[in-house]
């Protein structure tokens, strides 16, 4: 039976169900019987899914404030960016 | 018959609808990059005046937005190796730590987090936001672009110039440092 240490290097193709045929047969047979390594994919696809969660920020308004000073002298020096 | 409608020519876009829409994504990808909001407004307003130059020169929505990434990548690696007397850590391979002659060194926990919880609460967005603070530069720019951006692994190799090969390592090893980041607040207390 592989490790958890192997089965821990196959799992980004695991996930990703890109896995081949032949490692992932054993990957599920030692999933079957190792508890830890259970809780270990589960919680890795779980760190993955609350990542892609995460909302953006909004810009700080003075952040804001430079960005639009700064199109407005872009502007005053090239009018074709006013269209 | 009547003739074969033409698809309609892409609307050009606007000074002001490129502030709108692209300022926040530039923004968020340097910022998560960096580590540093005051880098990350300096790399956001090179980008943008960048972008609103080239106008005339973008095809379409999708046309800009790979640009994007690219632009905002380089100069955020470039902002990054400005930084004077930046300190080179040596980074482990989280997997040794993790593992003891192949098997786990230590207990593991399932999380307290249901499949259809949808909606992070601030508290928990912030431990993420700090946990992708803390990896190693390498690891953090790969996860921020596959697991907070979206792109895909030959995407990421060739923003990085990476081989798809390291892109998946490094993204593998982001993700494992991450779990091991946030288990201690999502795992299940002891009955």
């Amino acid at each position: 039976m592989m490790t958890c240490r192997e089965l821990a290097e196959l799992l980004i193709d695991f996930v990703s169900g890109e896995l081949a045929p032949e490692h992932q047969e054993r990957v599920e047979q030692h999933l079957g019987l190792c508890p830890p390594c259970v809780v270990f994919v589960e919680t890795y696809k779980i760190t993955i899914r609350l990542t892609r969660q995460l909302p953006r920020v909004p810009l700080p308004p003075g952040l804001e404030r430079r960005l639009r000073e700064a199109l407005a002298e872009m502007k005053r020096g090239n009018p074709e960016h006013e269209r | 018959m009547d003739e074969p409608q033409q698809p309609p020519a892409p609307v050009p876009l606007t000074a002001e609808q490129v502030f709108t829409d692209y300022a926040p994504r530039v923004y968020n990808l340097a910022r998560r990059m960096l580590g540093n909001d005051a880098d990350a407004e300096d790399v956001t307003q090179d980008v943008l005046l960048q972008v609103v130059r080239k106008l005339d020169t973008f095809r379409g929505e999708s046309d800009i937005a790979t640009w994007l990434h690219r632009v905002t990548v380089n100069a955020a690696l470039t902002h990054r190796n400005k930084r004077a007397r930046r300190e080179e850590h040596e980074v482990h391979d989280p997997l040794d730590h993790l593992f003891q002659d192949g098997h786990h060194g230590t207990p593991l926990r399932p999380w307290s987090v249901t499949p259809d919880q949808q909606v992070l609460d601030q508290e928990r967005q912030q431990l993420i936001e700090d946990a992708i603070g803390r990896l190693p530069e390498n690891y953090r720019d790969v996860y921020v672009l596959a697991d907070v951006e979206g792109l895909s692994n030959p995407d990421i190799a060739d923003l990085l110039g990476l081989s798809v090969s390291a892109v998946k390592s490094r993204l593998h090893r982001g993700r494992v440092l991450m779990r091991h980041a946030l288990a201690p607040h999502f795992e299940e207390m002891p009955a």
